[in-house]
């Protein structure tokens, strides 16, 4: 399965007459978008705003980024299952408009312990992955009482609909650079000897309820969902976007999923072989637990014969246990492992850090997070869902890492660690 | 600076084992390991005074020799204090660790000892003071000292403590953030290929080892018992009357349901942000089961529901305070005469 994926950079984002892409200057005609958006006759009103890189501007609380992207005509499906038909995603060629991304604000969501921001200059911008991309913010009012998952399902089809408007743009449009992604496992004879190595990958935690039109995996949300296994290139090329409740996961991380290419990386240079990726889910019940965690580990075992296996989570504790169990199991069965936690002392001792205490599973990420973050004053511009939320963007004094997007990714992308002094 | 030198009788010059009870003195000047002590802490410090304590003595009287040497440091008027290195010497470990704590903590003045990993002081001390790790070579005398000196230098002068890898002191567990080079895919990588080839590795977190908890008993005679219920699920009335937090409390509550045969969706509510609390919303008794109990009670199967349940948040919730609202859960429930706990958590 081959995937092209072609690049088209962008370094400016302007509004104009016509939608389209000049050079590295993208273009976008305002109120065609924002009648292409309104369709969705969930949205009353919507508010279209360009943030770039540099502005002194604050943003949230961000539902979701996703990078605009767009199968090239007749290669495949956009998002499929969720926007576009059904079709496997991983194959043909996709156009990006690299350096920016469609970001969708949360008219419902009050800024809290896991309030997601965006800051566009300064320390906290150079700190997230999403400071130096140039931004188009949609902040959409929705219907009069509208029900929560009725907003989240409508924010959700803005984000991908406007992602694909925007990367249309770049149809036939002369690239910058082109990446293939193939996970070619059949030179068998010049990899004896090399690791083969899987990634578990947790996709949901259902410590929090899914909504029946929640579309997380191919349009599914996940619900009774068993560990399968997917190509590495159906995460990077829209199969799956991020859950309604998230921690530190945005759908352009999966896009871009770090993990997933360092792993690609090194199976190209024959470091390891890259065996295949398990996604699965954290449950919510012990028999939903021990059954995933045990498919999992087996599927790693017998069907991608992996020597090792890594390891990341979604989520906060509950998903944690699943790892560790997962991990345990894997160790086992004689796949060495290793995970990436996510710090969860809230008292700074490490004592608290871990929530599974198998001696085995002792190669440990220690992602951080707990004690960065940036004095700030205000900006000069607020992008948010209400005027509240606008008003406690405006005074906030001091960014907590966690609180701004990207920055404490816990399934490859940051640079914090943790470390026990 | 005025230094103060603790040592037990073996390292005081006394004698070795069969000199353990030697009951506690001090001298002045620095003796043995403390003259190494004097000259690596440079020109400007001098150990005045050197207590000393048989090993056995101090482990049998921890209290009176901690008072002894408060005021032996009071006394000479000391700016920095020093305990061993002890190695592996276990009675030894845990006098050093145990003068150091309260001189630290009742003088406020820096002190520092050094300990093998695996002495019993290190567990009891390592997070309230600075610990050397000696290894267990006394051979390492000299080396040992010369880190020992660094530190109480550094915290004399207010300087920034580096990792326990640069400065040779055994963790003492808090956490800090470090911003890389190389981001977590890397780092990822980088350790799997090492583990699976049988390469060294260094796990970026060593897990806190605990002590198991014993499983208690059987209630012999559950007709005769009282059982209470106790839940880290975050339910508690309607209004929610104690105002519990959703994540980390640090509170716990107790709500009576002494009429009560079932409990009621509508009436509670779930302060608990980190599970899919839908079916304890619509059935209290799913998390609190007094719908069953009570059955069982009017059975005669077992004695009698305790009056009130407990409850509390265990999301996200440290350890150290965990521990705290177990302990006081557990005496209130001790003291009322509850036999038996169910506990739920979610």
């Amino acid at each position: 399965m081959e995937l092209e994926i072609i690049n088209h950079d962008i370094e400016s984002m302007v509004f104009g007459d016509t939608t389209g892409l000049s050079g590295k200057e993208l273009t976008i005609n305002h109120d065609e978008l924002k009648t292409h958006l309104l369709e969705d006759r969930r949205i009353q009103d919507i508010d279209i705003q360009i943030a770039v890189p540099g502005e002194s501007c604050r943003i949230g609380v961000v539902f979701d980024i996703v990078e605009p992207r767009a199968k090239q005509t007749g290669s495949g499906s956009d998002f499929p299952g969720l926007l576009g038909p059904f079709a496997v995603a991983g194959q043909g060629s996709t156009h990006v408009l690299r350096g920016s991304a469609v970001t969708v604000i949360d008219p419902s969501a009050f800024p809290g312990i896991t309030s997601k921001m965006l800051e566009m200059q300064g320390e906290p911008a150079a700190a997230s992955p999403y400071g130096d991309l140039c931004h188009l913010v949609l902040s959409p009012k929705l219907l009069d009482n509208s029900r929560r998952d009725a907003v989240q399902n409508a924010l959700r089809m803005l984000s991908v609909k406007a992602s694909v408007y925007l990367a249309n743009v770049s149809q036939g449009v002369e690239s910058d650079d082109i990446d293939i992604y193939n996970l070619d496992q059949s030179d068998t004879d010049s990899r004896a000897g090399i690791p083969r190595i899987a990634y578990i990958a947790q996709i949901h935690g259902h410590q929090m309820t899914v909504e029946v039109d929640e579309p997380i995996l191919y349009g599914s949300n996940t619900e009774g969902m068993m560990p399968m296994i997917l190509n590495p290139n159906e995460i990077l090329d829209g199969a799956l976007v991020a859950s309604y409740w998230v921690m530190r996961v945005e759908t352009y991380f999966y896009q871009n999923h770090p993990l997933i290419k360092e792993l690609l990386r090194r199976h190209q240079s024959k470091e390891i072989t890259f065996a295949g990726v398990i996604v699965t889910v954290a449950a919510s019940k012990e028999t939903d637990r021990n059954r995933n965690c045990m498919l999992a580990a087996n599927m790693a075992k017998s069907t991608l014969k992996a020597d090792g296996v890594v390891l990341t989570k979604y989520g906060g504790g509950a998903p944690h246990v699943d790892m560790g169990e997962t991990a345990r199991l894997c160790e086992a069965m004689g796949m060495p492992t290793v995970v990436q936690v996510s710090d969860s002392s809230g008292d700074r001792k490490a004592e608290s850090a871990m929530l599974f205490n198998y001696p085995e599973v002792d190669a440990v990420i220690y992602g951080g997070g707990g004690d960065t973050g940036w004095d700030v004053g205000p900006p000069e511009r607020v992008i948010a869902g209400t005027p509240e939320v606008a008003k406690v963007l405006k005074n906030l004094t001091y960014i907590e890492g966690g609180a701004l997007c990207g920055v404490t990714n816990q399934q490859g992308a940051s640079k914090i660690r943790a470390t026990v002094y | 600076m005025r230094v103060v030198h603790y040592l037990n009788q073996f390292f005081g010059g006394v004698g070795g084992e069969e000199f353990a009870s030697t009951g506690i003195s001090s001298q002045e000047g620095a003796i043995g390991p403390g003259r190494l002590l004097q000259k690596l802490l440079g020109e400007e410090s001098e150990v005045v005074t050197t207590v000393i304590c048989g090993d056995n003595y101090a482990a049998e009287n921890l209290d009176e020799i901690t008072e002894y040497v408060v005021n032996a440091v009071k006394a000479a008027k000391a700016d920095l204090f020093v305990a061993g290195p002890c190695f592996e010497a276990g009675r030894y470990g845990v006098a050093a660790g145990a003068v150091c704590a309260a001189v630290s903590a009742q003088l406020n003045i820096p002190v520092v000892t050094g300990m093998a990993e695996e002495n019993p002081g290190v567990d009891l001390f390592r997070q309230e003071i600075y610990i050397i790790d000696s290894g267990a070579n006394v051979g390492a005398m000299s080396e040992v000292l010369g880190s020992m000196a660094v530190i109480l230098n550094k915290l004399n002068n207010d300087e920034e403590m580096g990792s326990p890898e640069e400065e040779g002191y055994i963790p003492q567990g808090i956490v800090r953030d470090a911003i890389l080079e190389e981001n977590a895919a890397t780092r990822i990588l980088n350790m799997i290929i090492a583990k699976t080839k049988g390469e060294d590795y260094k796990s970026e977190l060593t897990q806190t080892a605990f002590e198991p908890v014993p499983a208690p008993p059987a209630v012999k005679d559950l007709t005769n018992a009282t059982i209470a219920v106790v839940t880290d699920g975050g339910l508690v009335p309607k209004g929610n009357p104690d105002n519990m937090p959703p994540i980390a409390a640090e509170i716990w509550g107790s709500y009576d349901i002494a009429s009560l045969d079932d409990l009621e969706e509508g009436d509670y509510e779930v302060q608990h942000r980190g599970y899919d609390n839908r079916h304890v919303l619509n059935d209290p008794d799913r998390l609190v089961p007094v719908d069953i109990l009570r059955e069982l009670e009017k059975a005669g199967k077992i004695g009698k529901v305790y009056k009130e349940f407990l409850s509390t948040s265990g999301l996200a919730n440290p350890i150290a305070n965990s521990r705290r609202l177990g302990q006081e859960m557990a005496k209130k429930l001790k003291d009322a005469g509850v036999d038996a706990v169910i506990l739920t958590s979610t």
